[in-house]
This record gives C-alpha cells, structure tokens and sequence, in this order.
C-alpha cells in the first residue's frame, strides 16, 4: 500500500523558494512538485517578497471521477 | 472524597504557569495539597524542591520553545536517578504536548492544550482519562422558528404584498414542461416504489419527450451525457463503507465552537463519493449544513438524469439516486440544502430534494433570471410552483441575491428579494432572506467599503430586520471579491465575513473554502478545513464582544431602505412583475444583469 494512495484528494506544499521574480519561482516550484512525482501539480499561490516567493503548491493525487485507491488494501471487503 | 494527595507543580519555562495555577486551583477545591514552584527553575532545583516536599505527583508544564523534548527527557533522567519514581508519578503538560509524546519521554501521563484542568485532577485522583473529543449536534433544528414573517415596515410591506399578489395571478395562469416533469417525476417515484414497472416507463416516454440536448438523448438512447459516467459497483460500496464508519469517527474539540451556530458550506465536486467525504470532512470540522452545488449545464437543459453518476467537472449531477448517495454521508444533526434557484428543472428539484429527505432548498427567480441565465417568464413560472411544492413539503428555502455579483445595486436585488420572499409566505412557505456578504461591484465602483468590510453588511442587516421579521442568512458564500489565492487571507475574510453576518444577527451563514479563489482545480478538503478552523477562531475570539460598525451604518442603513422603497414603487406601478424583470426595473444591462435565455418561449396558458 502507498501511502500517497490514501490522499483524500490533492497534497499542497507550502513554503519560501528563494529566487529572481515571480516566474522563477513558479518555475522552480512546479519542478520540485516533479522531483517529488506529482504528475497533475499547479500553483495555487505565489507572491514574491525579498529574497523570494511565498509558494503554495498542489498535486492533485485524485480529482473526483477518477479511480480512488484509498480502500484498496481492504480490497477483500469491497470487490 | 478520595484520599488528599499532594502535588507538586513546576513550570519548567522561564514565564508561563498559568496552566498551573489554574491546575492548583481545581486540585485545591477538590481537597489536595498543591504546591507552585515559580517559573524558571532549573531541572535540578525542581527535583531538590521535590525530594524536601515528596509529593504523589510532579506536574510540569513547558511552554512552545527550541529543544523542549531534550529538557523534559532531562528532567525525567534526573527523577529517575533522584530515587523519585517509585512513590512520585511524572505529568506534564503544555501547548506542544501530546500523550503520546509525554509517554515516550518516559512521564506517566501528558495533557496537551485540548485537556482541561480537570483531566489532570482526575488523574491525580485515580479516574480514567477520557480522551477528549468533539461533539456534533444529533438532531436537526428548524432555523424558521419564532418568525413571524410580519412586516414592521408597514410602507414597504404593501408595495411588496401588491407586487407579490400579482406576481402570484400571472403564474396561476400559466405552466411549463418543468412542472409537467416534475408532476411526472412524482408519479414514477411512486409507480417505482410500488413495482408497477410498466406504469414507470409509461411515464418516463413522456418524460423523454419534455427533456432536450444530451438529457433526451441519454433516456433514448441510453447514451452518457458528455463528461460523465455511472458510478463504479466499487464505489457505491465505498460510500456505504464510509456511511458504516461515520458513526465511529471523532470530531476535534477544538470546533465544537460551531455547534452553537450554524455554519453551512456548499459541495459539488461533481462526484457523489467524493461530496460525500467533503461532506462528513466538513461536519466534523463543526459544519452544521452542507448545500448541493449541481453542474451550470444542468440548468441550462430540460430535464434531469437518473441513477448514481459522477461528473468530470465542477457541481455534481442531480438524481434521486445521486442525493441518496450523499445523504448517507451526514449526521442525524447536518441541515441539508439541495437548491433550485436557477435553471429548467426548478419544481423537479424541490420535488428530489424532498424525496430524498433534504431540509432546505433555494429559490430566487430574480437572481435566476437576471444572474443565472434562465428566461425570467419560464422561472417565475418554475418558481411560483416551487414555492407552491416547498411549501407542501414543509422545506424552507433561501431567497438568494448573488446578482449583486453582476453588478445589480442592493436596493434592486433586496427589493426581488422582498418581493419574491413574500410571495412564498403568501403561499404558505417559510421563505429565508440572503443578502449577499461581498465586496459587491456596487460597492467598489461606489466605494462604500473603501474604510471597511463591515457597515455596508451591518447596514443591510438591520435594513432587512427593520422591514421584515425574517431569518436571514447571508452568503452564498459570505466574503466574496475578498478572498484571493492565498489560503491565509482567503480564510481570515471568509471567517470574519461569517462572524459579522452572525453576531448582526443572522440565523445561518454558508462559507467558502479557502480555495474560493483559486481555479486552477477542484476544491480540496483541506481547504474546507481551513475557512472552518478560521470562523472557529473568529467566533472564539469576538464571542460576545461582537463588532461595531462605524456611524455611517445608520445614514447607510437608511439610504438603502428609501432606494428599496423606490425600487418597489417603480415595480408596483409598472404592475407586471416579469415586464419589470425584462426592462431591468430589478437590474438592467448597465448594472449588468442580463436576462436570461434558457426556455424563453416555452411557458404555455394552462388549458381551461
């Protein structure tokens, strides 16, 4: 069982990526997002201040309609 | 009386000891001896002070600070090898403390920021410690009690009992396929019911015939309509999973604020399962009602799907069978609003939402029609009989004026308002007020609100209790055009929005998730959590303290109530309620309220 799989829906991380301007950021945070394996990632916030931007980032695991995974260690019970 | 223990309490912080102190106190009423080292003593002299007085108990407490783990595991070492275990049990407590954390530092109990004094006098005497958690309201409450939909506003309250009468013979006259469909719908739920099969596809051919775009063709041809598919046998056996675990599932304390208020927040992810989780996250997390968000093609499409389907996209797919899903997520206690305030299958809603046993719905021709994009003749049509259908079936409903978002001013959107809400008690209904609680167009352009959020709301509040006594409930959602992007902002405006429109007053309020204004994906439920957690703390800290609005609230207050009452004269002379929606008496172009095309032309005389 992965554990990413009992993410209800979407994981966010938030933190301060130190860079040039607002794009950079952006770009750099989405890149952090596929370094850590979320295929379906966007900003959902970003504001640059000082040395950097203040960055929210969201991997959506499932978007509804999609096949959840979270019950799927207890497959016996549900199939 | 239990046996008087003695204890010794020690803040091992260099401040703070009021946590013991307040411990002190209960231990002392309760007949123990209690002594309170100052703060900032060192491990050792608190272990000195400790084999002098030889207590059954050491209770320390740590404020939030660097290396409190290292310090505590110290002063338990020291304990140890001071020869106090034996006959001295080690407690401590504190804002960054845990049971389970105390547990691995080696104390004998931990109480953190959740546990009151109590708990630890009940530990000193022997009691089991009950972990502590929330609770949620198991019964439902009527949120229209005690009103008496009277007007004190005697002037307004004729224009809009005039304007209502006529409004009310218009739509006698007339009829719709929405109201064929939904007196169809009634029937085959009940031949469905009854097994009278062949009855039921008799009545669903006529169905088909009424409905239009990929809902016909789906019950011709059996063909999903675009970006949606039936739900998986996986998944309705998930959504009964979670119905069996909600009855076992805790709720943090930390928001059983929220019980004594009524907070809703709208679902609609477009899957039953998942609304079903955003539902139970939410009332968990103190949400006392959960409204029905359904897609905008739906409303836009004559007739309505059947059976269990998930939708890609934003608002999930009306069915009986799609609510029945939902449903099984909420408590006994969770107030449950399915809305039909826009759209081609208003009546048929009303009549789902209440064979499906919802609590509430919505319904406002004048946003509908104005803000929403359904043809003003066929919804006050739509309308008067879902009014008509809420009131047999005992459902409240809010009268909603989200076309303040288009621009309409508030004086024109109230007086719809007034006047489509009286027209629901004329007939029996139990209609709420929904004045909206924005940064409305209106008011930036006029800059009303340029010093602050709150007169222009105050303000509109006491106009509304001033003319009508009639619950109010602000929203759908409180604080839009304040939120942004980021989730800190977007949750402090979306939990002061709330508790102002509470403490001015209003009965309910339904807010946003943090998310409001991000739209580069579905809302998550953390993001429900957060605008939760927020109004929580809001509601904590204002409590009875309330907000004062400024002086400008009373000549606001005041101005608003006069362009009502003209508003109204205008439409009471003009003597046709849905002329006055057309000529944009209740909202024209350069307000930016557009009336709406969805089924123009399709309301009929009633056949004599």
């Amino acid at each position: 069982m992965s554990a990413r799989d009992r993410i209800l829906d979407g994981c966010d991380l938030e933190t301060f990526i130190v860079c040039d301007d607002v794009e950079e950021g952006k770009s750099l945070g989405l890149r952090l997002m596929a370094e850590l394996g979320f295929d379906d990632a966007d900003v959902v916030f970003c504001e640059m201040g000082g040395p950097g931007v203040r960055i929210r980032l969201r991997g959506y695991v499932y978007r509804p309609a999609a096949e959840y995974r979270w019950y799927d260690q207890e497959a016996d019970s549900i199939e | 009386m239990n046996e008087p223990k003695k204890v010794l309490l020690a803040p091992l912080d260099p401040v703070h000891d009021v946590g013991l102190k307040l411990i002190r106190k209960k231990l002392m009423d309760r007949g123990h001896e209690a002594v309170l080292l100052p703060p900032d003593l060192t491990p050792e002299e608190i272990v000195s002070r400790a084999l002098e007085e030889k207590p059954d108990f050491i209770m320390v407490s740590r404020a939030l600070s660097y290396g409190t783990s290292e310090l505590l595991a110290k002063f338990v070492d020291l304990c140890d090898a001071a020869g106090l275990r034996p006959r001295t049990k080690l407690v401590v407590g504190g804002l960054s403390m845990r049971p389970e954390m105390a547990q691995e530092l080696g104390f004998d109990a931990g109480f953190g920021p959740d546990a009151p004094a109590e708990a630890a006098v009940d530990y000193v005497e022997g009691k089991e410690i009950v972990s502590i958690v929330g609770t949620r309201p198991r019964s439902k409450v009527d949120l229209t009690q005690g009103y008496t939909y009277e007007f004190s506003d005697k002037e307004i309250g004729d224009l809009c009992i005039q304007a209502a009468k006529q409004l009310l013979d218009w739509a006698e006259e007339r009829t719709s396929p929405g109201i064929r469909r939904a007196q169809l719908r009634l029937e085959m739920e009940e031949a469905r019911s009854k097994g009278r099969s062949e009855d039921v596809d008799n009545l669903r051919a006529e169905y088909a015939k009424i409905c239009s775009g990929e809902v016909k063709q789906w019950y011709q041809t059996g063909e999903p309509v675009s970006h949606t598919r039936p739900l998986t046998r996986k998944e309705l056996k998930e959504i009964e999973l979670l119905s069996e675990k909600k009855d076992h599932m805790q709720f943090p304390v930390s928001q059983d604020i929220l019980n004594d208020y009524n907070v809703f927040i709208q679902y609609g992810t477009g899957c039953p399962e998942m609304d079903a989780y955003h539902s139970i996250v939410s009332i968990a997390w103190g949400a006392r009602g959960v409204v029905h968000f359904d897609p905008s093609w739906g409303a836009r499409t004559e007739g309505l799907l059947e059976q269990a389907w998930s939708h890609e996209h934003d608002g999930t797919v009306i069915t009986l069978d799609n609510l029945n899903l939902i449903k099984k997520a909420l408590l006994p206690g969770t107030l449950w609003q399915v809305r039909a305030h826009r759209g081609l299958n208003t009546p048929e809603t009303v009549v789902l939402a209440h064979l499906a046993g919802a609590d509430l719905t919505k319904i406002n021709m004048v946003y509908g029609s104005l803000g929403a994009g359904t043809d003003p003749e066929r919804l006050v049509v739509d309308g008067v009989e879902s009014m008509k259908l809420a009131a047999r079936y005992n459902l409240p409903y809010d009268v909603v004026t989200n076309e303040e978002l288009c621009g309409v001013p508030a004086a024109k959107a109230f007086a719809g308002m007034l006047v489509v809400a009286t027209a629901g008690v004329l007939l029996g209904g139990r209609p709420f007020l929904q004045p909206l609680f924005a940064h409305s167009p209106e008011a930036i352009i006029a800059g009303t609100m340029d010093d602050n959020f709150i007169d222009f709301n105050v303000a509109k509040m006491k106009v509304l209790s001033s003319i009508i006594d009639a619950p109010i409930w602000p929203g759908a959602p409180v604080g839009f055009l304040t939120q942004s992007q980021d989730r800190c902002q977007s949750s402090v405006m979306t939990a002061l929005h709330a508790a102002l429109a509470l403490d001015s007053g209003a009965i309910a309020v339904t807010i946003a998730s943090s998310d409001e204004a991000y739209a580069g994906g579905p809302i998550t439920v953390p993001a429900r959590i957060d605008t939760l957690k927020a109004t929580a703390a809001a509601l904590r800290f204002f409590g009875k303290g309330g907000i004062s609005p400024t002086a400008e609230v009373d000549k606001m207050a005041c101005d608003l109530r006069n362009d009502i009452l003209d508003v109204l004269n205008k439409l009471v002379a003009r003597g046709d309620f849905v002329a006055s929606l057309y000529e944009g008496i209740l909202g024209d172009r350069e307000d930016g309220a557009y009336p709406g095309r969805a089924g123009r032309g399709t309301v009929t005389l009633k056949k004599v």
